[in-house]
């Protein structure tokens, strides 16, 4: 019977702690209303990512402009020795990197631009630029390029790339450069 | 001894006079040359009388006066009377000349000057005599506004000279490349540097300009279409015409005659000397080598011309008939030569020649087989021209640092810098 009583009180409380909690639950106040205040969400705005696929090296080089290419300057110059036109030694792995280059575009077209250092003449550094050039086109041709790809230039000694007046700007000052002028 | 002692000092002070004058360049050599030919006529040229009331004919007197006196130093015909001597005898009146005056101070020709307004314009009335004959030799008047008393100077000076037999050039232009707009163009000037006139304007290069002998056409080299092209430019006319445009084309010259232009180009693949016609039509080629053949200069007959070739391995001057046969070597003693010029006389060529990186000017007298240096500088002085009388050779050097035009003498003395703005090269006056 004590048992009982026990359980049955046990039952009430239970029961009447429900109850009451039942109650408290009602009294809580409503959540207060938004605030005006608050900042709308950041909205990312994003154009859908192209994923292109992987371009060709041929690819990659007609999207670029003629003068991106030239920036890069893909063919190196050349240098003479004083008052000469003959193509030297160390130019000759040069050319033939010129050359292979010029192989794998097949498309292109190349200015050659001869040019001298202050010490000729006006007049006779306008020939001497030409045949500067001229022998440059003969190494590229007997390469295997052909010599409608190629137009030659002289500037004499009008263009120097270095202004100093030693030798080592001399020694640079005799060129012969590349400039592509089509792909 | 006294005596040799005086005379040491004496000739110690002459010396120092000499070299204490106003010296350009610490490098040039002092030349004490005597004149070639007849000594210079003794010229008076006294203050021209002009109307007190007007400013306009003073400033007219002052400036025609001291452009006239310039152009008569210059000029090696005439020598000017000192100015102090003037003191010595009375006042010239244009209306009464004292001649016996004016030769007892040396005076063969007296030039008289009056200028007087009429509205904005000036009239300018010059009397030339001849002192000992007591005559009038000459007499003009010129009529003339502002801008181009330096004009009428010129045009008396080149009476003067016509009168004596010698070739008038103070009214000539020197046609010339500047960078001072940026990039190289053709100009013109007068013989004394003033006038300085922009000619052509484009972003290209024009280059080695050239005139033909009544200084109507210039021939240049133009890289306006992408190359080196050949170009005649009519600047009194606004006309430009292409002449050679494949390859490299350059070095153009009138003849003499001004009926043919000789020029320099690699249209065939290696640089040769061509003749066209002065309108640059019917090209022909009359050099044959395969070395570089360039730098045509016209004989003052016509008939024969010097260029510069490396066929026997350095570049020397060599003369040719002008059908291109009969080719002699005339250089000798240089391993780089190039840039001839024939004189106007027919008997000297002047040339660069390059010693351990200098350039200097050399003359080759073809009568007597001589080369005498003209400049003597640690720069580079480079493509000579003749004055129309073969008197003066203008040039290019970078004397001064920069690179400008300069005067000089036959028997060089009398340097002068033409230009300053920017840098001046391949200045042309004749040929």
């Amino acid at each position: 019977m004590k048992k009982f009583l026990v359980l049955f009180l046990t039952v009430i409380l239970v029961l009447s702690f429900a109850a009451s909690c039942k109650k408290k639950a009602k009294e809580v106040p409503p959540p207060p209303p938004p605030q005006a205040q608050e900042q709308p969400r950041v909205e990312k705005v994003e154009e859908p990512v192209l994923k292109e696929p992987v371009l060709t090296e041929e690819e990659i080089f007609m999207r670029k402009t003629l003068e991106e290419i030239n920036q890069e300057k893909p063919l190196a110059m050349i240098h003479f020795d004083y008052d000469k036109y003959n193509i030297r030694p160390d130019a000759v792995p040069v050319l033939e990197a010129n050359a292979s280059w010029l192989k794998k575009h097949p498309t292109v077209k190349i200015l050659i631009e001869g040019h001298c250092d202050e010490r000729g003449t006006e007049e006779y550094n306008l020939s001497l630029g030409e045949k500067r050039a001229k022998s440059t086109m003969e190494y590229l041709t007997s390469l295997g390029i052909s010599a409608d790809r190629i137009r030659i230039i002289s500037y004499g000694k009008s263009q120097p790339l270095d202004p100093g007046h030693d030798e080592t700007a001399w020694a640079k000052n005799r060129r012969a450069q590349f400039l592509i002028i089509e792909k | 001894m006294k005596k040799l002692a005086v005379f040491s000092l004496t000739f110690l002070l002459v010396l120092l006079a000499l070299t204490a004058g106003p010296r350009l360049f610490p490098q040039q050599e002092i030349v004490l040359t005597i004149r070639e030919g007849v000594p210079a006529i003794s010229l008076a040229l006294p203050p021209f009388s002009y109307e007190a009331s007007s400013t306009q004919a003073r400033e007219a007197a002052d400036t025609i006066h001291q452009v006239l006196a310039d152009d008569l130093r210059y000029s090696r015909v005439f020598s000017l009377v000192p100015r102090e001597h003037l003191n010595y005898i009375r006042p010239l009146n244009p209306r009464e000349i004292f001649f016996k005056d004016w030769e007892s101070i040396q005076t063969r020709i007296l030039v008289v000057g009056e200028i007087s307004q009429s509205q904005n314009r000036i009239i300018f009335e010059v009397k030339v005599y001849d002192v000992k004959s007591e005559r009038m030799i000459l007499g003009k008047r010129y009529q003339a506004e502002p801008d181009v008393y330096r004009l009428v100077a010129h045009r008396v000076a080149d009476e003067l000279m016509k009168l004596y037999g010698e070739k008038p050039f103070f009214t000539s232009k020197i046609v010339f490349v500047s960078n001072r707009d940026g990039n190289d163009e053709l100009y013109m000037m007068d013989y004394d540097g003033a006038n300085q006139t922009r000619l052509t304007f484009n972003k290209w290069r024009d280059y080695m300009p050239a005139w033909s002998p009544d200084q109507r056409a210039i021939a240049f080299t133009s890289y306006r279409a992408g190359n080196p092209d050949l170009y005649i430019l009519y600047p009194y006319e606004g006309k430009l015409v292409p002449v050679s445009t494949r390859g490299t084309n350059f070095s153009g010259a009138f003849s003499p005659d001004g009926k043919k232009l000789a020029f320099c180009s690699t249209r065939d693949g290696n640089s040769e000397i061509y003749v066209a016609n002065a309108d640059g039509s019917n090209v022909r080629r009359i050099t044959f080598n395969s070395a570089i053949d360039t730098a045509p200069s016209w004989s003052p007959t016509g008939r024969e011309i010097a260029f510069t070739s490396d066929r026997t391995g350095t570049p020397q001057i060599y003369i040719m008939d002008a059908e291109g046969g009969n080719v002699r070597k005339v250089s000798f003693g240089g391993n780089y030569l190039d840039a001839p010029a024939w004189s106007p006389d027919g008997e000297r060529i002047a040339f660069v020649s390059r010693v351990d990186n200098f350039f200097d000017l050399y003359i080759l007298n073809l009568k007597t087989n001589k080369i005498t240096k003209l400049t003597e500088t640690s720069a580079r002085n480079e493509s000579p021209s003749w004055s129309p009388d073969g008197r003066h050779i203008i040039f290019s050097s970078n004397l001064s640092g920069s690179i400008q035009i300069y005067s000089i003498d036959y028997d060089a003395s009398n340097l002068r810098c033409l230009t300053s703005q920017g840098e001046n090269k391949l200045a042309n006056w004749t040929n």
